[in-house]
């Protein structure tokens, strides 16, 4: 009966917030269940003469097949998965296209953790596919500069060729497509849509709150009595394995690993402000921030009282060290991705856990107020993966045909959720639980966001079953956990809106550098001693600002008074 | 199979064409060392101009090519930007850092094991000992970190769990500056040791047993022996080895700091290669990826002359 109550209101929240981004645009950015302003028109039927010219019949059938490349992320064969280049999908997307558009599709698959560093050299050498995807933005304009990736407005801005493409338009929206549109109205990548706006959770381990008579923490000062209590409890919670107890983990990606701490740190008033939030949003860890500075201090004054894992600076991206730690139950609360310890069911963290100790459960707090005493989030604004076409491409219509075919609602909802039986069972209510299928039809990503390139979350006919489905997303997890999880992700969140600055030289080719900056500057200013942090930190940030972080700023706050002028709110 | 003449004939008799007629097989067998070089050493340096080009993919909607690409203006431009960025300095530093104490502990290390080797009289100890020193060196270097993270880790690492059973603290070796820099050596030193005797032990070979029966008349012992005909002997190899370790020093491996670096201690390992993957590579730099490259390179040909000459200064061979 419990279960079941849990699931009706889940369905019930899901449903609430995912019909409310299917609503009227959004007045401002604030609202995290609101989507951003829909300003897609119709597209109208394109003309013979274009489709002549285009070699294509009047069912969008090219009159001799065209072959194309196509990006795919790959995320290795483990636990069963499939090659992504050559799996039961794949197959079934190359006949599907094949059929559709007389398009020959081969898929080029690229290692989903180096992406971002692998896409440059390949365009560099002319070996990227046709269709790229990624979710460096700054390689995109990059390459642009150099000539290497193909403008798309010439062709999404002309009424005409707008009518090949109605799904795209219809899913994306002309607001995703045109999200990344220089002011001088270039356009070098379409922007994917992210359908659900959750971005990270902090998680603690419930049962342990239970052994020691915690309830969860709502304020930091809460946060931080519950870490010393796992600490000194070490001994009742871990028995003779004591010794490893990790009271909060994080990574070198440190941050990632303290986002809701550190936004809790941020004014309030640099949140509301659109002008001061855009012009020090450069960085996607948000180090720009004001105030930053504290969350870190919090978070090495925790490793100096050991509270936080010695080892987290030497493991790097793609390592499963810690999450192994946290399967065998060392850990006692991380921030992470929203649904992060639920992923992959039964098989992911939370089902190893379970095997460990049937009582453990990883649940979603929200522990961190701001000045203005809101849970606040940074939450991202409806785009997802960038998607682009290099120079090379010499196929830019069926590559558009393929996006299209991507972003049909058939398509991708069989993508999505598979054949019914082996990936999925229909429920009552029209939503969908999934099986987690162990056979040549298994999902490497959830949903096949992989291949889905065009959106990243589930979406099915209406937003009650997408809800719905979404509960049973999670095969074998507690539904409640996962309720709880959605909620308080987006609990005060706030939303990004596009600044529209488009792509600035200040920027260009910076990403690495400072991302290398920001992540040593982190770690080195949690390890350093309490009396060292001061030092530590002015140098490092001292360093990141005279290496470009200061220049961006002020490239930014130049763009915006360009502009928007004197305004602090974006319109 | 040819049959070689006993006497070969001179070019002024018969000339080149002749010549190289009459051993085409030798010449045949020598093609595929001159293609890999001339595919994978030569044809490549045509990317050198880049260091004085702006990289472009494509110039008015038509793709171009090296010789296409427009040169910078003023030509030095790459140089400058590299010169100005004091992560560069800072890479040249940790280069030459790390680099110099390869060659203070890495060099000498394989000449005392190739002597104590060379010592050994029970040759199966002497054949399986080698053969466990030489494995380290067909590890990759993110297998060995991975060995070292096992090792060394501070909360988990045997080592570490040693040291506090012992009643020790623990030891930073990889999340501490100074101690990274240690291990980065000492692990140089456990990586290539074994590899790198198989070259004196070969020079040792060649050495006279006459010598060492003499010396032996003369009274000496094994120390003295190691000292006055060991060494001498092979002498020629170390110099040669020594000015092309000493060629390297601006050089160096990418994946040796790469696969062992950390944020914790990106100060002191961020050498040059890094510098330039950072940079250049990952940042799409690649002008200044190759200006900073050709430094390098230009760098190390004039270290490489000068103990060349050193060398010859001081009574040796030299390599050329």
């Amino acid at each position: 009966m419990k279960r079941t109550i849990s699931i009706l209101l889940i369905v019930a929240l899901f449903a609430v917030l995912l019909a409310a981004c299917d609503g009227e645009p959004a007045a401002t950015s604030n609202d995290p269940t609101a989507t951003p302003p829909v300003t897609s028109t119709a597209p109208t039927a394109p003309p013979p003469t274009l489709l002549d010219e285009l070699g294509l019949d009047t069912d969008l059938k090219f009159t001799e097949t065209r072959s194309i490349t196509v990006e795919v992320f790959d995320r290795g064969q483990d636990a069963g998965k499939t090659k992504p280049e050559d799996s039961y999908y794949s197959k079934w997307i190359q006949e599907q296209v094949l059929a559709t558009h007389h398009i020959d599709v081969t898929f080029t698959p690229i290692d989903r953790w180096g992406e971002a560093d692998l896409i440059g050299p390949l365009l560099a050498g002319g070996d990227a596919p046709d269709v790229c995807v990624t979710y460096n933005k700054g390689a995109i304009d990059q390459y642009a500069a150099q000539g290497g990736v193909v403008e798309l407005a010439q062709y999404l801005d002309t009424d005409d060729y707008k009518g090949l493409l109605p799904n795209l338009f219809s899913l994306l929206t002309e607001d995703n497509i045109f999200w990344d549109q220089n002011t001088d109205g270039s356009l070098y990548s379409l922007e994917g849509r992210l359908m659900n706006p959750q971005r990270i959770n902090t998680f603690v381990r419930e049962d342990w709150l239970t052994a020691l008579n915690l309830t969860a923490p709502t304020n930091i000062d809460e946060f931080e009595a519950m870490l010393v209590a796992f600490k000194e409890g070490a001994a009742t919670l871990l028995g003779s394995d004591a010794a490893r107890m990790v009271p909060f983990s994080t990574s070198y990606d440190v941050g990632w690993r303290i986002d809701h701490l550190a936004a809790s740190f941020v004014p309030s008033s640099a949140v509301t402000n659109d002008k001061e939030f855009y012009t020090t949003g450069f960085d996607d860890r948000h180090l720009q921030r004001a105030n930053y500075k504290e969350a870190v201090r919090k978070l090495n004054d925790w490793y100096n009282k050991g509270l936080v894992w010695k080892d987290f600076a030497l493991y790097p991206a793609g390592d499963t060290t810690e999450d192994d730690m946290i399967k065998s139950g060392y850990v006692g609360s991380f921030i992470h991705n929203w649904d992060y310890p639920y992923r992959s069911g039964l098989d992911g963290i939370q089902g190893a856990l379970q095997t460990v100790k049937p009582d453990a459960a990883f649940i979603a707090v929200e522990s961190f107020k701001d000045d203005a005493g809101n849970y606040t989030k940074f939450l991202s604004g409806p785009v997802d993966r960038k998607i682009f076409f290099p120079s090379s491409n010499e196929e830019v219509t069926a590559s558009f045909l393929y996006l299209d075919w991507m972003a049909t609602f058939e398509n991708y909802n069989f993508l999505q959720i598979g054949n019914e039986g082996v990936v999925h069972e229909k429920q009552a209510d029209g939503s969908v639980k999934v099986i987690a299928a162990t056979n040549e039809e298994i999902q490497n990503s959830q949903y096949n966001i992989d291949y889905t390139i065009t959106m990243n979350g589930l979406s099915l006919a209406t937003p009650e079953a997408t809800a719905g489905s979404i509960a049973f997303g999670y095969g074998g997890i507690d539904s409640r956990l996962i309720s709880i999880a959605f909620a308080a992700s987006i609990n005060d969140g706030h939303l990004g809106r596009n600044p529209r600055f488009g792509a600035l030289e200040a920027e260009s080719g910076m990403d690495t550098v400072l991302k290398e900056k920001r992540d040593a500057l982190l770690d080195q200013s949690v390890v350093a001693s309490v009396a060292d942090f001061d030092s530590v930190w002015d140098a490092g940030w001292a360093d990141y600002l005279a290496s470009g972080g200061q220049a961006i700023i002020d490239s930014r706050i130049a763009k915006w008074e360009e502009l928007y002028g004197s305004a602090t709110q974006l319109p | 199979m040819a049959a070689f003449p006993a006497k070969a004939p001179t070019l002024q008799k018969t000339g080149a064409l002749k010549y190289v007629k009459r051993y085409w097989t030798l010449y045949l067998l020598l093609l595929l060392p001159i293609a890999y070089f001339a595919l994978f050493r030569y044809f490549p340096m045509q990317y050198i101009q880049l260091a004085f080009k702006k990289y472009m993919i494509m110039i008015d909607g038509v793709k171009v090519n090296v010789w296409q690409m427009p040169w910078v203006d003023p030509w030095f431009d790459h140089f400058k930007t590299a010169f100005a960025n004091k992560d560069f300095w800072n890479a040249l530093k940790n280069t030459l850092i790390l680099n110099g104490l390869d060659l203070v502990v890495g060099f000498p290390a394989p000449i005392l094991l190739a002597l104590l080797l060379n010592e050994l009289t029970f040759k199966k100890f002497k054949r399986v000992t080698q053969t466990i020193a030489y494995m380290p060196h067909f590890l990759s270097w993110v297998i060995i970190y991975g060995l070292a993270l096992q090792l060394f880790a501070p909360s988990t690492g045997l080592v570490n769990d040693l040291i506090r059973a012992l009643g020790g603290g623990g030891i930073d070796f990889l999340n501490n500056k100074t101690w990274w820099v240690f291990t980065y050596v000492i692990l140089g030193v456990w990586q290539s040791i074994g590899w790198n005797t198989i070259i004196y032990l070969a020079a040792i070979t060649g050495i006279s047993p006459e010598l060492y029966e003499a010396a032996a008349v003369d009274g000496a012992g094994r120390f003295r022996k190691m000292w006055h005909v060991t060494l001498p002997g092979i002498r020629p190899t170390i110099v040669v080895l020594l000015i092309m370790q000493i060629g390297r020093i601006v050089g160096g491996d990418f994946d040796r700091p790469f696969a062992m670096t950390n944020k914790l201690v990106t100060d002191v390992s961020t050498v040059i290669p890094i510098f330039t993957y950072n940079y250049g590579i990952l940042a799409n730099k690649y002008g200044l990826a190759t200006a900073v490259g050709l430094f390098q390179s230009v760098v190390c040909v004039i270290f490489l002359l000068a103990s060349n000459k050193l060398a010859e200064k001081f009574g040796e061979r030299g390599i050329w």
